[in-house]
């Protein structure tokens, strides 16, 4: 795939920079807090390193009881003080920054929220956002990785630095003159020779490590699917939705045959990994290991030898052991920082692709005028549109003017557009071709929550939330309550809410809160009606409202609907074209084009028309007449 | 809180996994595991045993071949270990993924066959949630027990070459550091431990915070949220859990501040003794520097030890409680039959009589029965019709025939015989069934239809695609059966309509083939003409076969050849429609509300 190609190291660091900024502005506390404590541990370790070395010394040479007292206090006091101030910034650190995948996880949902709803229903975005997601949580790649590889980032330079301060001495330090063949550790060429053998060696070892390690990298593509046909094979069971279908179908053979098949499964005993680990992967790893063995001997023999011919003393072979081995350490991990930063960048690059994503909607900036007499005619003139990536019309040349107050019906066959016009009207989608006005105007030129106010809608597939009740009615925390429950009444839940435990504050369901309350698809339905009902929008739009209902609950609502919607303009779509009787108007879709348009009465006197099949596709059944 | 108590300890769990291992064929996971234990601990005394020594030669000015050869020998011993413990560090981890998958494996085996009252029983569903979480991913107890039990080997038995060492110096040493070490460790545990004990409160914020994120960017919910402005409701929610998050954990951790505290003050207290015991010696006994060093550094290396013990045996015994549960989930009572039932085996052609016998159900828990003293019986060929009102109980209806449920009182009869007798998973082999859930496979269109990935009849899959009504649209895909399904799984998937999807499980229950077919209110989504299609369909492939067709679109029903109407419970009423229609019952009122729009217009029409 194409966002696996090696990014320059310029290019690296600038998606890796922008990746940061945007951390920091969504969570400063939880970066500085990372960043502080990183720098703090790399650095601490030498104060410890510096002061043993110093009693070593004492120990071997002068040995004055004073002094040494002086010095394991001063050590002692130092390592409590270091854990103390460790600990206050480990607590910074925890605080701000547990449930990290949430922190992230916000960062898109914040983007998918405020995304033209073109954007969002797009399955390119939808792919986009789940393949960002599974590298994440396969591998960290993204902004986890992204953390991850500054912290050491910094650790690493701060490592060196302190390391590098205590061992400049080890080579500037010399052996006495007149100790014959040892003088040539004086030597600046021998100096040279050593640091750049020691240089080769650390960039060695953490080079192999990475090699094994872009084995990982390359085959993120396969872990993902393997991971996703786990997902789904391993937890079929769990799913209850489906246990009567997986009884029946016996549909466990199937899940075994995916879940035990051990060569298939890429991370198992037989897959793909554990057969490369077996091989390279697992040599590389080990011959980088075995080469920082021999930096270890280089480092060892040098400082001995040094000290063996009197350049410094005992305690000073311990500090520049330990300082050399911090260095080494700190350059392998800034090489692997460094490389981590540079893999991660083509997944930063992709998460950018996602953010980057525009929002067109927002751009218009006309309020809508406040009319207390609803009179807000809404006209589409000459509507065409194709869904994005689409080569086919959903709606072509689209006509309709709504008059205010009056009830439309849109029916039709399922595919014929009913939806799509619903959605160019509520301007989830903007027309491909042609305009819709509102009191003659573009509505794109309005601000899009002003216009949005216009509208209370019923989705099929409406949602409801698992929070307070009055809140899902209302839409906001600080709701007004005796109208949440007025409306609650009108859409005939008055009988439920008496029952609900804490009425309005009574939670749906139990995915936020546990003492939530199941209610039935039907009770549902009531409380989205009453969600349409408490924002008193000029226009009330039902898409199928009475698809979950049995029929005494339909006929409920049917005679209910005419006094709920009152002197607001109403729009039904529907299946049941018996709910279309009441409507002063009824326009027929058919393949994107709106092909009748006129009363009940007047369609059904049309014998050749669409109206007319579908109107007795569902009435034979119920004309005893005509059947028999 | 209430303590319950695990059904296996420690021990017993410790043993079931590795006997899981060794009879999942994964023997390795023993094997490397006690080679990186055993291989950690030769790191770790070389690492003790190399400066000391090197110093102690530099110290002595021992020759330059002595030393050379000290150094030598250290770098090639530590080479050994090192280049040997990452290796065994790369290889370690896919015995222990295969045998987590093994469990994984059994438990949704068990979740997917087990009796169907355990899917909704409380208990059964406890143990498997929690089953799941101990498997879902490496660092869950399924997984992480091997690291916990690899550490632990490793620090008992440095612990214990570590006591030898240091009793040849000075046995009070060691109960210095055994007495600062394990007070640290207690208090300090005790103070992390307050988020492990409010483990359920911290739970409780992740689930809101991501109810919020999740909900709020969800696709099916975009429309309402930007239709009713619903954005700064969710976001004014959200920010209040995160607030009320972050001050958790800003408790949790001042709490755990005073462990640190502690932890630090005995430190000092520890490692002041041993540098004061220490140098006394050097100054007084003339112990060599490098010896000091030696014992200096092993003083911290075994409260290193000791602290490890004690956290690994902490972490395996909550890792045990996981695996009891996960236990407990696998062994979990069936109510119904299975290996130990009669066998049974159903030929699509024999005519078999299916009867419910005064049957009786109440759902645990309820307080009145859903279904009360129910006589019915299916002949062979017939086709038969449940209407009712959501909630009259038809769907439970169903569940007793297929032997989902069973009655709580009464029998349900295959020709004359109580299913209860039979291996249930057997009895299911005798239905063909579309119900309004469903679970579709990630796989090809033909994997579907058979439910099976090999030895497929293709012939046979693409007749029933032609009798559901789905041919045209799979022949205008480009690998027509071939297709792949299910978009979340596989990237080139494609995506059927609610309509197509209705057609793939009739072509799938056809595929079937079995004795009788259910069909559960299949229609509701489709429009008008969709509709009346698929009626024809249902009553083509219901013929010669008995069946079972439920609805509450009443129209429906009258191509089947009886119809019971259920209410509160019971059989209210039983008929053809046109007999039901005229006794001018319960079923003609309700007949009469649905189609009196219909009616009215008709006559209007005809007027």
């Amino acid at each position: 795939m194409e966002h696996k190609k090696q990014k320059s190291w310029k290019q690296a660091m600038k998606l890796n920079g922008r990746g940061l900024q945007i951390l920091y502005r969504h969570y400063p506390q939880a970066v500085l807090s990372r960043i502080v404590y990183t720098i703090w541990t790399a650095l601490t370790p030498y104060i410890g390193i510096y002061l043993s070395a110093l009693i070593i010394d004492e120990l071997a040479g002068g040995r004055d009881i004073h002094r040494l007292q002086f010095l394991v206090l001063l050590s002692l006091g130092a390592a409590a003080g270091i854990a103390m101030v460790t600990a206050l910034l480990n607590r910074w650190k925890v605080i701000y920054n547990t449930g990290s995948w949430l922190m992230v996880e916000r960062i898109y949902s914040e983007k998918l929220i405020g995304m033209d709803y073109a954007y969002l229903d797009a399955t390119k975005t939808a792919e986009l956002l789940s393949t960002i997601r599974q590298n994440e949580t396969s591998a960290g790649w993204g902004f986890h990785r992204l953390m991850n590889s500054c912290e050491m980032l910094c650790s690493s330079v701060c490592t060196l630095l302190g390391g590098i301060s205590l061992t400049v001495s080890l080579f500037a330090s010399r052996v006495p003159d007149g100790t014959g063949p040892f003088t040539v550790l004086n030597h600046p060429v021998l100096v040279l020779l050593v640091i750049g053998l020691m240089l080769a060696i650390t960039y060695l070892a953490p080079a192999l490590s990475n090699k094994a390690g872009r084995y990982w990298a390359i085959n993120a593509d396969s872990h993902n699917l393997v991971n996703r046909l786990i997902g789904f094979f391993a937890l079929l069971g769990y799913d209850r939705d489906a246990a009567t279908d997986v009884r029946i179908y016996e549909q466990d053979k199937v899940c075994d045959k995916y879940n035990q098949d051990k060569e298939k499964n890429i991370f198992s005993s037989k897959g793909m990994f554990a057969r490369l680990s077996w091989g390279p992967m697992g040599l590389y790893q080990a011959a980088s290991a075995g080469v920082s063995v021999v930096f270890t001997g280089i480092v060892y023999g040098f400082v001995c030898l040094k000290a063996w011919a009197g350049a410094f003393g005992l305690g000073s072979v311990t500090q520049y052991v330990a300082s050399i081995t911090k260095v080494s350490g700190g350059m392998s991990s800034l090489i692997v920082a460094l490389g981590h930063m540079r893999n991660n960048a083509p997944f930063m690059e992709q998460i950018f692709t996602f953010l980057d994503i525009p929002n067109h909607m927002y751009q218009g900036s006309l309020t809508v005028e406040k009319r207390r007499d609803r009179k807000y005619e809404v006209e589409f003139r000459d509507v065409s549109f194709k869904y994005p990536g689409s080569e086919n019309y959903a709606l072509s040349h689209v006509n309709m003017k709504f008059e205010v107050g009056k009830r439309l019906a849109v029916v039709g066959m399922n595919g014929s557009g009913k939806t799509t016009f619903i959605k160019l009207l509520c301007r989830l989608y903007d027309p491909t071709e042609g305009q819709i006005l509102l009191n003659g105007i573009d509505i794109r030129k309005y601000n899009y929550g002003e216009y949005m106010n216009i509208f209370s809608v019923v989705f099929q597939d409406f949602q409801l939330f698992a929070l307070p009740l009055g809140q899902n009615v209302a839409g906001r925390v600080d709701y007004d309550p005796v109208r949440a429950e007025d409306c609650l009444q009108k859409a005939g839940f008055g009988d439920r809410l008496e029952k609900m435990p804490k009425g309005l504050e009574t939670y749906l369901y139990k995915d936020y809160d546990k003492e939530g309350v199941d209610i039935s698809g039907g009770e549902a339905q009531k409380i989205a009606i009453a969600r349409a009902l408490y924002k008193d929008a000029p226009f009330i739009i039902l898409d199928e409202p009475t698809a979950a209902l049995d029929p005494v609950a339909e006929a409920e609502i049917y005679e209910k609907f005419d006094e709920i919607v009152e002197d607001k303009t109403a729009i039904y779509i529907s299946h049941r074209l018996s709910s279309c009787k009441f409507c002063d108007r009824i326009a027929v879709f058919h393949e994107g084009s709106v092909i009748q348009q006129g009363t009940h009465t007047q369609l059904l006197s049309d014998e050749a028309g669409q109206y007319y099949a579908l109107w007795n596709a569902q009435a034979q059944y119920y004309n005893e007449e005509s059947n028999d | 809180m209430k303590k319950e108590k695990p059904k296996y300890n420690m021990a017993q769990n410790t043993w079931f996994m590795v006997k899981l291992a060794w009879t999942s064929r994964e023997k390795k996971v023993l094997v490397l595991g006690l080679l990186s234990a055993l291989l950690a601990v030769a790191q770790n005394l070389v690492n003790l045993y190399v400066t000391p020594t090197i110093l102690s030669a530099v110290e002595r000015h021992a020759s330059l071949q002595e030393l050379a050869a000290v150094i030598g020998s250290f770098v090639l011993g530590l080479m050994l270990v090192s280049t040997g413990a990452a290796y065994v560090a790369a290889n370690v981890k896919f015995g222990r993924v295969s045998v987590r998958c093994e469990l994984l494996n059994r438990i949704n085996r068990k979740a997917a066959v087990t009796s169907y009252p355990n899917v909704d029983d409380s208990g059964f569903r406890k143990v498997l949630t929690k089953s799941l979480e101990s498997l879902c991913s490496d660092e869950s107890a399924g997984e992480a027990i091997w690291t916990t039990l690899t550490t632990l080997v490793t620090n008992i038995l440095g612990f214990v070459i570590y006591v030898s060492m240091l009793s040849a110096v000075e046995p009070v040493l060691i109960l210095v550091i055994l007495g600062t070490t394990g007070v640290s460790y207690f208090v300090t545990n005790r103070a992390n431990g307050y988020r492990y004990r409010h483990r359920e409160e911290e739970a409780e914020y992740v689930v809101r915070m991501d109810y919020l994120s999740r909900t709020g960017s969800q696709l099916s919910s975009a429309k309402d949220i930007r239709i009713f402005g619903l954005r700064p409701w969710l976001d004014e929610l959200y920010q209040k859990g995160r607030a009320a998050y972050v001050a958790f954990h800003s408790k949790a951790q001042g709490i755990y501040l005073w462990g640190r505290v502690a932890d630090l003050v005995l430190a000092f207290l520890r490692n002041g003794i041993a540098y004061l015991y220490l140098i006394a010696l050097v100054l007084e006994n003339n112990l060599p520097v490098a010896e000091f060093l030696l014992l200096f550094t092993a003083v911290s290396g075994f409260s290193e030890w000791i602290t490890g013990i004690l956290g690994e045996f902490s972490s395996l015994y909550k890792q045990s409680l996981d695996i009891s549960v996960i236990r407990e989930c696998l062994e979990y009572p069936e109510v119904f039959r299975f290996e130990d039932g009669e066998p049974l085996n159903p030929e699509g052609d024999k005519p078999y009589e299916l009867r419910m016998e005064d049957v009786s159900f109440r759902y645990p828990g309820a307080e009145k029965d859903t279904l009360s003293h129910i006589d019915l019986t299916l002949h062979p060929g017939e086709k038969l019709a449940v209407v009712g009102l959501n909630g009259a109980g038809k769907t439970t209806l169903i569940k007793l025939l297929c032997g989902f449920l069973d009655p709580t009182q009464g029998r349900v009869l295959l020709d004359g015989k109580d299913i209860r007798d039979y291996n249930r998973r057997d009895y299911y082999r005798m239905f063909s069934a579309v119900f309004q859930s469903f679970s579709l496979l990630p796989g090809t269109i033909a994997a579907n239809v058979a439910q099976m990935e090999d030895n497929i009849s293709m012939e046979k899959v693409r007749a029933c695609i032609e009798k559901a009504g789905l041919k045209e649209k799979v022949e205008s895909l480009p690998q027509s059966c071939e297709t792949l399904l299910n978009r979340e799984v596989y990237e080139g998937a494609i995506l059927l309509s609610g309509g197509e999807t209705q057609r793939l499980m009739l072509a799938r229950a056809l595929y079937k083939d079995a004795p009788f077919v259910i069909l559960d209110e299949p229609t509701a989504a489709l429009d008008p003409i969709a509709e009346s299609d698929m009626y024809q369909k249902y009553n083509q492939m219901t013929q010669g076969k008995s069946s079972v067709y439920i609805s509450h679109r009443l129209a429906s029903t009258r191509f089947c050849d009886r119809i019971i109407l259920i209410d509160e419970g019971r059989i209210a009423e039983e008929g053809t429609h046109e007999a039901l229609l005229k006794a001018g019952g319960k079923y003609a009122g309700l007949y009469g509300v649905q189609s009196k729009y219909y009616q009215e217009g008709a006559e209007d029409h005809g007027a």
